[in-house]
């Protein structure tokens, strides 16, 4: 009984530091952030290494420099970015602004020359739209599809001119115009969607799809249309909502140069969030870059994969295996506080176990009953003794006297019996001496108690 | 962060507070009721000898002496060791004038 609850006792305390100690194993933090354990890889990452930069260069910047001081606007060859002439004469309005347009996917080197001429105010590389102190880029939607659509900068070029000038920037206008593709136009994108999934226009550089991060982004498959960038001032063919209509059930992906666009279930939920995060996040290189249309279409579905395991907008999150950690976590201080709480009370109930002795036992046994029998005999025997017998009666009677106080005190038995014991064998001598059999301790006692 | 964490430290020391006390409690004990236990041992013995001092025809001053010295370490009521060293010279002195006798 004893053994069994030490060994609860220790037990529990054993489990209270298992599960501190995994508490503690629990805290380790980690910088990663995961979408749900998104399985998303595809990233546009640093310089040089996603193909972003192209064959075109740019002439040295002396050259530059004299082609911008003969002519206000300088297109280098390469050059995509385009601007609506009329509002920007109308912005300049007269005055000395020279326009130099570098074509995309420069490098650094390259860059630096372009930034070093100094004579033009405004200085464009790809769609990036620059002039000393700042870079205009658009924040919306909209502006990013005119921006990566067609190479359309109005907006920053005017944004920029009016910075320079510190008055407050025109309110945005979305001068993107749409059109519905001919029936001539559609017939073979349905033709080739229904056979391999994707269509490829002519002039676009995707020579095959991103797999597995389609395949992650829209496990049920999709239709992917890939155009290349379209040319500035004309209406865009709407591939998207044509080929919503003719398949509602199916994820339709349409891309336009860099500017991607999804079309299909769920779309009012997600295709927002999922392309404002992309751009916002992917614009500024997308502008500055020349990145192959493969990669940017596999980083936006990789951030349709992100948004998707967000769990957002009420998608089923996918199946996370089961992790007994996670569930007892919340658990842990409970148990912890329970096995505390239990040890404690056991070591209270230890302690107080081994607190003073209970009193002896009382019966004929017992040293209480003993001590009496024995002063009894001492009474008896001191009518009898002489004084050759004297010292061993006294010494008989101190000991009872020191066995009562030690019963008092509560000392412990073993030490009372001993004292009993002393003084059993003193009055045995007196009762040897006076020669009275019937008074040994043994017999008087069996007597009495009997 | 603090609302968390103090619970497990709270229990860390409660527990640990508890495990001294469990381990020191009856240890203490212990020793005080064996000093107890000791100085009556010593207290009877003490007695013993000046009942057989009394008893004894002849004087023996060596017994005398170790008595005295039981006498003087009881009254300075130090531990279970000084107990049982009076206790051990009152035991020698009953003796002597047991013998002495």
């Amino acid at each position: 009984m004893r053994a069994g609850r030490d060994v609860l006792r220790w037990s529990l305390l054993g489990v209270a530091v298992a599960v501190l100690a995994v508490f503690l194993a629990a805290q380790r933090q980690s910088v990663t952030v995961s979408y749900g354990r998104s399985p998303s890889s595809a990233t546009l990452s640093d310089e040089g290494s996603a193909g972003e930069l192209s064959d075109a260069t740019v002439p040295s910047v002396a050259e530059m420099t004299a082609l911008v001081a003969a002519d206000p606007v300088v297109r280098l060859p390469g050059a995509v970015a385009h601007w609506d002439e009329a509002r920007v004469r109308a912005a300049i309005d007269g005055a000395d602004t020279r326009i130099l347009v570098a074509p995309p996917g420069l490098d650094e080197a390259e860059r630096r020359r372009v930034k070093d001429v100094q004579n033009a105010t405004i200085r464009i590389v790809g769609t990036e739209v620059s002039g000393d102190p700042y870079v205009a880029a658009p924040d919306d939607l909209p502006g990013w599809r005119a921006q990566f659509a067609t190479g359309d900068v109005t907006g920053q070029v005017l944004a920029l001119l009016a910075g320079l000038r510190k008055q407050p920037s025109p309110p945005d206008r979305d001068d993107l115009r749409w059109r519905e593709p001919a029936a001539a136009e559609l017939a073979p994108v349905t033709d080739a969607l229904r056979a391999t999934g994707r269509y490829v226009g002519p002039g676009a550089t995707l020579p095959r799809l991103p797999q597995e991060a389609a395949r992650e982004a829209f496990p049920g498959g999709a239709w992917f249309v890939v155009l290349p960038a379209q040319p500035y001032g004309r209406a865009l063919p709407a591939y998207g909502p044509a080929l919503h209509r003719l398949a509602p059930e199916r994820p339709v992906v349409v891309m336009y140069g860099d500017w991607i666009e999804y079309h299909g279930p769920g779309a009012a939920d997600f295709a927002e969030v999922a392309g404002a995060s992309f751009y916002a996040q992917y614009g500024g290189r997308l502008s500055r870059y020349a990145y192959p249309q493969l990669n940017v279409l596999g980083a936006y579905l990789a951030r349709v994969t992100d948004v998707r395991y967000a769990g957002l907008f009420d998608r089923p999150l996918p199946y996370r295996p089961f992790d007994p950690l996670r569930v007892a976590l919340p658990a842990l201080p409970w148990l912890f506080a329970g096995c505390v709480a239990g040890f404690v009370v056991l070591s209270i109930r230890t302690v107080r176990g081994a607190g003073p002795g209970r009193p002896g036992e009382v019966g004929p046994a017992g040293a209480p009953a003993r001590l009496a029998g024995l002063s009894a005999l001492a009474v008896e025997l001191s009518l009898l003794t002489d004084a050759r017998s004297d010292p061993a009666l006294v010494r008989g009677v101190a000991r009872l006297r020191a066995a009562r106080s030690a019963l008092d005190d509560g000392l412990p038995d073993r030490h009372v019996r001993g004292l009993l014991a002393d003084a059993a064998a003193e009055l045995d001598q007196v009762a040897r001496d006076v020669r009275m059999p019937g008074y040994r301790p043994d017999v008087y006692l069996r007597g009495t108690l009997s | 962060m603090t609302l968390s964490v103090l619970p497990w430290l709270g229990g860390g020391v409660v527990a640990l507070a508890a495990g001294f006390a469990a381990a020191l409690l009856p240890r203490r004990r212990a020793r005080a009721e064996n000093r107890r236990v000791a100085w009556s041992s010593a207290r009877a013995a003490i007695h013993d000898a000046g009942v057989s001092r009394d008893a004894a025809r002849t004087p023996v001053p060596e017994a005398d002496r170790l008595l005295a010295r039981a006498e003087l370490l009881a009254a300075a009521r130090g531990g279970a060791d000084a107990a049982r060293e009076a206790a051990e010279h009152a035991r020698r002195a009953d003796e002597m004038w047991r013998r002495g006798r």
